[in-house]
């Protein structure tokens, strides 16, 4: 085994050469080289955006690079058209949100559509299956009847089933180094799965790389071979995790060029002091603990933390998307019900949500008919909603939010990212917000764009909106807020002031949170 | 949209994309052209085509056409669809025929309700048991053609005594029917109540997202209400029609208007995806089909051979209306 891994680590087994991907208004990935060698553990990481999940889309075929080459060890080209094309060449994704079909048996799930080789007489020799399912999840150490409906077990059987077929597929297609991708497969695991993911992988790794992506550093240093650091599309660095630190990550994650003045930290404003929103005791069984912060009148706070610290299920009891199990929310003194959308948007509050697509706008209405979404009763005149008023309304706040559109009749579709962030951000300032949620308002705009936008933020605290934000990086965090509110595991670990001047530095952060 | 244009190059769509141009023609043209060029075909193919006998005749069957289309518009634009239509039209026929020798010019206003009453159980279905409407709307449709049947057996007239109560819609006015002002008052009330009422506006916003109309604090529930009372209202005014032109009615007048009534709603360019469309789309989209089965007869059309006339029209009307590049995956 040890004389495969010496001949077979210095090929790469795929290469990846100057990928690039460009989405309108954005640069997922900028000319980045990947390589995975044979038998290794290979971590990639960098923050929200860097392009990790565009890089690896690619390499199972869902996605196709603008520019760039892939190769395999005996240097052929090959072009990945989709995922089946991928499995053929070895390379196989277990993906954050799963992809197995809940209502089918594992059995059926581990083979499926790979089903021919079973054929006796023409029809699907059960036993040849359950045999066979039974040989290949024990690779992965599971032992489970294998005619449990994938729905009924749980997340870590789930992970593992899926590794499993990867496992089986490429050795389907005769595959002797095959590649997995393992995008945050800790996220749904306990503390002791976690362990038996990372024992099997080590195991795996005798006949097959794995590429694993996770938010979790201190795994990425202990489990892989070799780092590579992805930041805002580009390459960083690859280093090898044994002479490395999860501080020198840290550091080439979030980079060293700080500029100063993206944030607009001159812009800044003090809260006032009247404070706006008061949260009390608010907890949410088995997603965050009890929990109490105010928000001041024109301040922007922000929550940090991981995916699973709760920060996310925070905001959306704020705007009644969710039901708290304990506690109160006030906004300014008035307690608001708990559990309703609707009452939190009366009360004043808003909400900048991460998917305009899905949650922020009606893409196929017209620019004005989303901004007036909010004030149509006050567009009225006897009684119907008046064509002069809504076009007037619109244009008013398309102007105040510099939107760029050629009308106001446009469709939102046809809008780039930017404006229609704008758009939706036009839409709450419209009905006079008076707290404002928002949830990564920046992601998937481009960089012109997203200054507008901090512009807009700036503007909003100054006029003394208060609002809770939460950003794509830590960066946009630090430079934004005017205060920290660090969240962990569900808790309130950590309050950090960022007045202007003194901001604390990403590093000092992901102490908290990590 | 067909798009025939050059491809553009991933930097033209960048910078369109950013100034919005991608807008083409309106779909409600397709439409309007495609109803011009059937009406030609058929005057080429007979002259009295264009009488204005015949005319009056397809006003008249375009009527009852508009008036169920109108309402199932309103159920698809919400993101559902209403298949009870053809059960509310046949049973609110018939009761109307019963009641308005006992109840004179009240049974109007009984028949209304009965249709926006239906309309909201429909609503109800779906909204708080949460059945989708295909299937809830399917499971009362059912109930309703039953009971059709049960309140007349057989064919029912209204007596010749009660006629007058009818004469609203028989009498004309300018040597039009009443009937037809009727129906233009009936698109006045959607057009109207879609375009300047709020809830008519909600209609859009959650048929066209209803995630983002939620958390926008739109009350979702009562607008898919709403939408399915204004369904049931166009069926039963389009059943209480039915009864008064004809002076009678059956248990079956309102079956063929199931599917007719959502092949206008679409060849009018309403999207079945919801959020898309409006009360004009949907009265060319009635008026082409109304045109186009009334035309196949006066040209002499086999009989059994304008079904199929009928079904490839509807799918060439969809290719050229309905905006299939917005709509990633058809199902």
């Amino acid at each position: 085994m040890s004389e495969l891994n010496t001949t077979s680590s210095k090929e790469p087994v795929l290469t990846l050469r100057q990928m690039t991907k460009v989405y309108p208004g954005v640069v997922a990935l900028d000319n980045v080289d990947f390589a995975v060698y044979g038998n290794e553990v290979v971590g990639l990481v960098g923050e929200n955006g860097a392009g990790k999940s565009t890089l690896m889309r690619i390499m199972v075929g869902l996605v196709q690079p603008d520019e760039g080459t892939i190769t395999v060890s005996s240097g052929e080209r090959i072009v990945l058209k989709d995922p089946t094309t991928a499995i053929k060449y070895g390379i196989g994704m277990v993906f954050q949100e799963g992809s197995l079909v809940s209502n089918l048996s594992i059995l059926e799930n581990l083979f499926l559509c790979h089903e021919l080789g079973f054929q006796q007489f023409g029809f699907l020799s059960k036993r040849a299956m359950h045999d066979a399912a039974v040989s290949v999840l024990a690779q992965v150490k599971i032992h489970v009847d294998v005619d449990t409906p994938v729905g009924e077990v749980s997340p870590a059987v789930r992970q593992m089933v899926e590794i499993a077929r990867l496992l089986w597929l490429s050795k389907l297609y005769q595959h002797q180094n095959p590649i997995l991708i393992l995008d945050e497969p800790t996220t749904v695991l306990a503390d002791s799965e976690r362990e038996t993911l990372f024992a099997i992988l080590q195991d795996i790794k005798q006949h097959a790389s794995i590429v694993l992506i996770s938010h979790r550093l201190q795994e990425i240093v202990e489990n892989s071979d070799r780092i590579v650091i992805l930041k805002d599309g580009k390459n960083v660095a690859a280093v090898a995790a044994s002479d490395t630190s999860i501080a020198e990550i840290e550091q080439l994650m979030v980079g060293h060029t700080f500029a100063a003045d993206r944030y607009l930290e001159g812009d800044q404003t003090a809260p006032r002091a009247e404070e706006i929103l008061k949260v009390q005791n608010l907890s949410k069984k088995g997603v965050f603990e009890p929990l109490d912060f105010t928000v001041r009148k024109g301040e922007i706070v922000s929550l940090v933390g991981l995916v699973g610290s709760g920060k996310e299920e925070v905001c959306k009891c704020i705007n009644g998307l969710a039901k708290a199990d304990t506690g109160t929310i006030l906004l300014e003194g008035k307690k608001l019900s708990s559990g309703s959308p609707s009452h939190a948007v009366s009360a004043g509050i808003g909400h900048i949500p991460i998917d305009r697509r899905e949650e922020g706008l009606a893409a196929a209405m017209t620019v004005a008919e989303n901004i007036n979404l909010l004030v149509l009763k006050s567009l009225k005149v006897a009684g119907m909603i008046n064509p002069a008023l809504e076009r007037k309304n619109a244009r008013h706040w398309i102007d105040e939010c510099r939107v760029k559109t050629p009308s106001v009749t446009t469709l939102c579709a046809n809008l780039s990212g930017g404006n229609q962030q704008k758009t939706v951000i036009a839409k709450w300032l419209s009905s006079r917000v008076r707290f404002l949620v928002l949830d990564h308002p920046t992601r998937g705009v481009d960089i012109g764009a997203k200054e507008e936008i901090y512009k807009l933020i700036r503007q909003l605290a100054k006029d003394g909106i208060g609002m809770v934000i939460m950003c794509d990086t830590l960066e946009e965090d630090i430079g934004l807020s005017n205060r920290m509110l660090i969240l962990k595991d569900g808790r309130l670990v950590q309050e950090v002031a960022c007045p202007p001047n003194q901001k604390p530095t990403p590093v000092d952060i992901i102490e908290f949170i990590v | 949209m067909i798009d025939k244009r050059p491809k553009e190059t991933a930097k033209e769509q960048q910078t369109n994309m950013l100034h919005g141009k991608t807008r083409g023609i309106p779909t409600i043209c397709y439409t309007i052209a495609l109803l011009f060029v059937v009406g030609f075909v058929f005057w080429l193919g007979n002259a009295n085509f264009i009488s204005a006998y015949n005319l009056n005749t397809i006003a008249s069957f375009g009527a009852i056409l508009l008036m169920v289309a109108l309402g199932q518009m309103c159920a698809i634009l919400v993101g559902g669809i209403d298949l009870s239509v053809g059960g509310v039209m046949s049973f609110v026929s018939v009761v109307f025929v019963k009641v308005v020798p006992m109840l004179g010019y009240w049974a109007y206003p009984l028949c209304m309700l009965i249709g926006v009453f239906i309309g909201y159980v429909n609503g109800n279905i779906l909204t708080r048991i949460r059945i989708p409407s295909f299937i809830a709307t399917l499971g009362t449709g059912g109930i309703l053609m039953s009971l059709a049947m049960l309140v007349a057996p057989v064919p029912v007239n209204v007596p010749s005594d009660s006629w007058g109560v009818l004469n609203i819609f028989n009498e004309s006015f300018l040597q039009i029917s009443n009937a037809l002002y009727i129906s233009v008052l009936v698109f006045l009330l959607y057009y109207i109540v879609l375009r300047f009422i709020i809830v008519g506006r909600n209609i859009f916003y959650v048929g066209s997202n209803i995630k983002m109309s939620w958390m926008s604090g739109i009350n979702e529930v009562k607008t898919r209400n709403v939408a399915f009372m204004l369904s049931g209202f166009g069926a039963a005014m389009a059943g209480i029609m039915v009864s008064a032109t004809s002076l009678g009615s059956n248990p079956y007048v309102g079956s063929p208007y199931i599917l007719n009534s959502i092949a206008s709603v679409v060849v009018g360019g309403t999207a079945l995806t919801g959020g898309i469309g409006g009360a004009i789309n949907t009265l060319f989209g009635a008026l082409l089909l109304s045109v186009l089965q009334n035309g196949m007869t006066v040209v002499g059309v086999d009989q059994y051979f304008q079904q199929s006339i009928l079904g490839l029209m509807i799918i060439i009307s969809v290719v050229l209306t309905f905006d299939r590049s917005k709509t990633p995956v058809i199902k």
